[in-house]
């Protein structure tokens, strides 16, 4: 398998050029299945790759229960750097898999506590409107069926300070984007792209590129439903300025970058996005999703190449 | 509810002066844990709601006992008190002394003690925005100016009468030092890349 089980581990980085472009040349539909398609591939085979080599590490360890075969010469030499590289890999694996599975348990725990938060409320109220002067506004999304538990629909929970602060017209935008991003399970795409950062820190900008293609989505999907784009950036806007403002931190010594909300705000002032799916070829961002898609295209290869060549190694090297 | 120890409360049924304060909170923090002891926090969110119904329901200020006789007969007298106290912690429910009990009364409603708990979880849970979509996130300082900016030109491009909810959101003079003036036309700039 040589080199091609590292390849994998960096390759994320081929996606990032297009994670920043995608949000001003791409409709936000497309930028948010793009990229969270590119980081879930990526971050699977890196996954994959880190697990063949904490196999090869694991066999090196001694009183590990792997055959004692795998720890050869013969499977060493498939892997360049086999010593370091698969002992190095098994905290490394650990790591991402425990974050992972701390994200996991994170979502699955906020969504179980605002749906039982929300129990007091009749099931049919839709959107719940919770007595509340702070003002904030939410979707919640469904809860799948376990056993001894029923299926809860998403929710789209809104406080009353909320809606005081906005007038019909604009309520009408506020819960057409909530509505908009439990219909298009815009949670799922958030939480694949979060798990893959957790599995490669290389794939943490497509994170926050995601969360905010799909508020630009949901707030396409809002101004199609009003038929008025001002209305519901006016919508936006205000429910912003009536949002608690961010704790100062760090972020006012940094580069006065607008925010995401200034950023919705003047693009739902702008032009309606193009529809396409893909930049034109001959463009940076074009050339950028080229890169990206070569280099999803390449990590996909060199996984499953460093996968095969791996199993044929150990294959030969298993006493029967 | 076999593990919450009342000492003061005689079997009888009369609420003890000190009606566990303090019992309330112990069971607060704990997350995690065995499912067993997740489906029993479930529990009580409904018998919470439940409880306050009830006291909906009273015609003035009630005893523990009455609302226990009102919830049916298979709720512990314990029970009842364990959630009135956690409800009082929550200020959904007020107390006050009538003899040797305390009465209840109802400060919120069901939905108040929606918000009361959503608040909970959003206070509680600081890494909610991938899991709770919020309609807009939080500004700074920079980002409040530049939203203003555009709003307000977004209202004086609509030429006032026309928008009748114009001037409402713009509160704020105008004249305030517009930043980077002509660079947020277009989305396209607005990034700043």
């Amino acid at each position: 398998m040589g080199v091609f089980v590292f390849l994998p581990l960096v390759l994320p980085l081929t996606a990032l050029p297009i994670a920043r472009l995608a949000e001003q040349h791409l409709h936000p539909r497309a930028t948010t299945r793009l990229l969270t398609l590119l980081a879930a591939v990526l971050g699977l085979c890196s996954t994959l790759c880190l697990g063949l080599l904490v196999v090869v590490g694991t066999a090196q360890l001694r009183g590990n229960p792997l055959p004692d075969g795998w720890s050869d010469p013969e499977v060493r030499a498939a892997v360049p750097f086999a010593e370091v590289a698969g002992v190095a890999a098994i905290p490394l694996l650990a790591a991402a898999l425990t974050v992972c599975g701390t994200a996991l348990r994170r979502h699955r725990r906020i969504r179980a506590r605002t749906h039982r938060a929300l129990d007091g409320l009749p099931a049919g109220a839709d959107p719940a409107v919770l007595p509340d002067d702070e003002p904030y506004a939410y979707a919640v999304p469904a809860t799948p069926a376990r056993p001894g538990r029923p299926a809860r629909p998403g929710r789209v929970a809104v406080s009353r300070g909320m809606l005081r602060s906005l007038d019909d017209d604009e309520r009408r935008a506020l819960f057409a984007h909530e509505r908009a991003h439990l219909r298009c399970r815009h949670h799922r795409a958030l939480l694949a792209v979060r798990l893959a950062g957790c599995v490669n820190p290389l794939l943490l900008p497509l994170r926050s590129a995601v969360a905010f293609a799909a508020e630009r989505w949901a707030d396409e999907e809002a101004a199609q439903v009003v038929g008025d784009r001002r209305l519901t950036a006016r919508a936006v806007g205000k429910a912003a300025l009536v949002t608690r403002r961010a704790a100062p931190g760090l972020a006012h010594f940094a580069a006065p970058e607008p925010g995401p909300v200034p950023r919705r705000v003047a693009a739902l002032l702008g032009p309606v996005p193009p529809a396409r799916h893909w930049p034109p070829t001959l463009t940076p961002a074009g050339l950028a999703a080229l890169v990206a898609a070569a280099g999803t295209a390449a990590s996909a290869l060199s996984a499953l190449n460093a996968a095969v060549a791996l199993f044929v190694v150990l294959k030969a090297a298993t006493p029967l | 509810m076999p593990d919450v120890k009342m000492p003061d409360v005689p079997a009888g049924g009369t609420p003890g002066a000190t009606g566990g304060d303090g019992m309330g909170g112990k069971s607060f923090g704990s997350f995690g844990g065995s499912g067993r002891e997740r489906a029993r926090r479930r529990g009580q969110g409904q018998l919470e709601s439940q409880v306050l119904a009830a006291l909906h329901h009273a015609p003035g200020p009630a005893t523990a006992a009455w609302v226990q006789d009102r919830l049916g007969g298979d709720l512990a007298y314990t029970t009842v008190m364990t959630i009135l106290s956690r409800l009082h912690a929550k200020q959904a429910v007020t107390r006050e002394r009538s003899g040797r009990a305390y009465v209840w009364t109802p400060a919120a409603d069901e939905a108040g003690l929606a918000a009361l708990r959503m608040r909970r979880v959003l206070d509680g849970e600081p890494d909610r925005d991938a899991v709770l979509t919020s309609f807009v996130s939080a500004l700074s300082r920079h980002d409040e100016q530049l939203l203003r900016t555009l709003l307000d030109r977004d209202a004086a491009d609509t030429n006032g009468p026309a928008d009748a909810s114009g001037p409402a959101d713009a509160p704020t003079p105008a004249d305030g030092p517009a930043p980077a003036p002509g660079r947020h036309h277009r989305p396209d700039e607005a990034h700043g890349a």
